[in-house]
């Protein structure tokens, strides 16, 4: 049992911190292709304000985020994406 | 003349009715063709929502235009998609800088296919992975 055990928790007033290792869906998927106008994708990556996910919390890979970061400011150009939630059509 | 393989996207007014709408299409269909472009597919996507207000409206309709074209003749496009009061948004992206027909026709057909050999080449790898852990 001993063993098993993380020494780093028998430490006092440390926190072990879970860290889930996130893999780049475009990396895992490769049939899933970066397009601006598949509005419904990329809204996977901005926040509820119309903000760009930064790559550590999305975790996309370096290359992806930069097809990524364009993709999605082409589509707010074609109204498929909000610049700002401020603007979105209220129902 | 040198082709290129092109996209266009353009967004049309909510107001517009569907002859309307094909003319549009037709018209900047012919601009291409007439140059000795050639079409690979129109698009039209059905009324929908925008993100945000243009031009006072809150929906438009959408159309994906993949051709190939020379790029001098792109410019008499973008002057046509301005001059036109119906054509709310566009944008023209360039695909590939090589345009060939040929192999567009033949990616179309095997669409399919490719599919099934991928699932088929995961399955043959899983199980050498098994092989491996006995």
């Amino acid at each position: 049992m001993r063993q098993m055990q993380n020494p780093r928790n028998n430490r006092p007033g440390r926190r072990r911190v879970y860290i889930r290792r996130k893999v780049c869906r475009f990396c895992a998927d490769k049939s899933l292709a970066i397009d601006y106008k598949d509005h419904r994708t990329l809204r996977h990556f901005i926040t509820e304000r119309g903000k760009i996910l930064p790559r550590r919390i999305t975790g996309t890979c370096a290359k992806h985020q930069r097809s990524l970061t364009s993709a999605i400011k082409q589509a707010r150009i074609m109204a498929l994406l909000p610049f700002t939630s401020s603007h979105t059509i209220k129902d | 003349m040198k082709l290129r393989h092109y996209e266009t996207f353009y967004l049309l007014h909510p107001d517009l009715s569907d002859e309307e709408r094909t003319g549009i299409s037709e018209k900047l269909q012919q601009i291409i063709t007439s140059v000795h472009g050639v079409m690979v597919k129109i698009d039209p996507w059905p009324l929908q929502k925008l993100a945000y207000r243009v031009q006072k409206q809150t929906q438009g309709y959408y159309v994906v235009m993949e051709y190939g074209a020379s790029a001098e003749s792109i410019a008499e496009l973008t002057r046509r998609l301005r001059l036109d009061e119906g054509v709310m948004k566009f944008v023209t992206t360039k695909i590939s800088h090589e345009f060939d027909a040929e192999a567009l026709v033949k990616a179309q057909d095997e669409s399919a296919p490719p599919a099934e050999t991928v699932e088929e080449a995961l399955d043959s790898t899983q199980s050498t992975e098994e092989r491996e852990e006995k």
